[in-house]
């Protein structure tokens, strides 16, 4: 229904918003000579480096894994099992090539899931068109019955 | 679960005759069965590895490495050989490396080394880049060990953070923080606690927890199971 | 990618796991156990598994582990060259500042490929 699709396309765009770090909301590139070299390290740090950083005590807990999370983690060692990619590729994308906000505000499995997708892409065994074609059918395969 | 009909707003319609129930699926769900299904359709792997690989993640847990440690306690010549060759030492415990592809898990490797507690020195481990934790003896990590907290704090406020575990060590214990960055994995084997003079292996197995073998719990005689703490629930439950 | 091998990986390795199907192929090793070495600070674009924490900080080696190749290498599947890979030792005072000096003993021990290390 397009007026579903418009809400949703409006919250999205406030959604992103609130994604972006306050250093960024002046909506336009730094000059070069602001970006310091630690601003620069900082930057183009890798995001899974995270020790030593300062964080505060927090509740520890453990967590039983969505079927889908599992079955993710599942396709990511089958991929490299059978040659696709190996550990420290999906690693890689996986961690580090998301950026710091997915790496920090997705689920553990999401980001398993996501670096699969990815390498069916990046290593030429799917296009794009293909894996947008297969999620759009696989969601109206779920759509309840109206 | 599927949907019921609802009928609270109000006005009448025709209904079509009922579908099949289908369940609705997250973002997540639908972009794992897509991955998968192009995967297999593409050749880069079959179902049937993908169920064999399930079959392989649904049996490990911390048993073997609880064991390891249990026979090296009773055995010294088992002893020695978990601290110089403990790949070939986790064949006793039932765990070959190599399983299931015949060259070991793509992401855990097959370089374990176990961590000799002694009196005076301590081991803890934590991978800060990632989660890399030895699989296929010790199981999946807890969430805990996951969390970018646990990476960021671990290595540079040890003692803080392994009280909130319950653990708390005398200044003469040296805490060794083991940050697993690359491909070796690693296990603590602790000290054999007091009063447990004459146990059978099958009793000292039953103490030497997941929690002992990360390090940041300590085995004693009654303790059998990890550090309570709450657990999440999925939506929709895997294998446990 | 595309182009790439895929069986090459269980042609090398099966029967034997990895890193040891990397065995033999990364030369002498250049550091001993108990020597002192530095952390570099090599430029760390796009990906690596040296902890910025650890660069510039000295410590022992602690152990000579084995033969692989170096993960800022194997992150885009390149398997052509290895090093040999230490864990290398550090008290946790060198480290950080702020640490206690009530537990001067505590340490630290990670693990680096050859190409981070320097003697002292």
């Amino acid at each position: 229904m397009s007026s579903t699709t418009r809400e949703r396309v409006l919250r999205h765009l406030t959604a992103v918003a609130d994604l972006q770090p306050p250093v960024q909301k002046t909506g336009k590139a730094p000059y070069p000579t602001e970006i310091t070299s630690e601003l620069f390290r900082a930057y183009t740090r890798s995001p899974h480096d995270v020790g030593g950083e300062f964080d505060v005590p927090c509740e520890w807990t453990e967590e039983e894994h969505e079927a889908w999370g599992h079955r993710a983690y599942v396709t990511t060692e089958c991929l490299a099992w059978r040659g696709a990619w190996c550990a420290e590729e999906r690693r890689r994308m996986q961690n580090v090539d998301l950026g710091t906000t997915q790496y920090l505000g997705l689920p553990y499995y999401g980001r398993w899931l996501l670096s699969a997708a990815r390498i069916l892409v990046d290593g030429h065994h799917v296009t794009l068109t293909e894996l947008i074609n297969k999620i759009d059918e696989v969601k109206k395969r779920h759509e309840p019955a109206r | 679960m599927s949907n019921d009909h609802d009928h609270s707003h109000g006005h009448g319609h025709q209904h079509n005759p009922p579908g099949p129930m289908v369940e609705e699926v997250s973002d997540f769900e639908a972009l794992e069965i897509a991955v998968r299904e192009l995967a297999i359709e593409k050749g880069l792997f079959t179902a049937e590895d993908h169920r064999r690989f399930t079959e392989f993640a649904e049996h490990i847990g911390p048993t073997p490495a609880a064991r390891m440690v249990a026979k090296a306690w009773l055995d010294p010549e088992y002893k020695k050989q978990c601290l110089t060759d403990a790949i070939k030492a986790s064949l006793a415990v039932g765990v070959d490396w190599l399983n299931p592809t015949g060259f070991g898990t793509p992401s855990d490797y097959t370089d374990l080394r176990v961590l000799e507690d002694t009196p005076t020195l301590h081991h803890v481990v934590v991978c800060t880049l990632c989660s890399c934790y030895p699989r296929p003896i010790l199981g999946f990590q807890p969430e805990w060990y996951r969390t970018p907290n646990y990476r960021r704090r671990l290595v540079r406020w040890p003692r803080p953070v392994l009280a909130e575990f319950g653990l708390q060590l005398p200044p003469e214990v040296e805490i060794r923080v083991e940050d697993s960055n690359q491909k070796c994995r690693f296990i603590v084997m602790p000290v054999r606690p007091a009063g447990t003079e004459g146990w059978t292996e099958d009793q000292l197995t039953e103490i030497v927890t997941r929690d002992c073998l990360i390090g940041v719990a300590l085995p004693r005689p009654g303790m059998t199971t990890n550090i309570p703490l709450p657990v999440h629930k999925p939506a929709k439950p895997g294998h446990h | 990618m595309s182009q790439h091998d895929r069986t090459h990986h269980a042609k090398i390795a099966t029967g034997k796991g990895d890193p040891q199907c990397f065995k033999g192929t990364a030369g002498p090793a250049k550091f001993k156990v108990g020597q002192t070495v530095r952390i570099k600070d090599l430029p760390d674009v796009f990906y690596t598994r040296c902890q910025v924490y650890t660069r510039g900080a000295v410590g022992q080696v602690a152990v000579v582990t084995h033969e692989s190749p170096a993960p800022e290498d194997e992150a885009w599947g390149h398997v052509d060259h290895s090093e040999w890979f230490y864990i290398v030792r550090f008290k946790q005072k060198d480290l950080w500042p702020e640490y206690p000096a009530a537990f001067a003993n505590d340490t630290l021990q990670t693990e680096f490929s050859e190409r981070w290390l320097e003697a002292v």
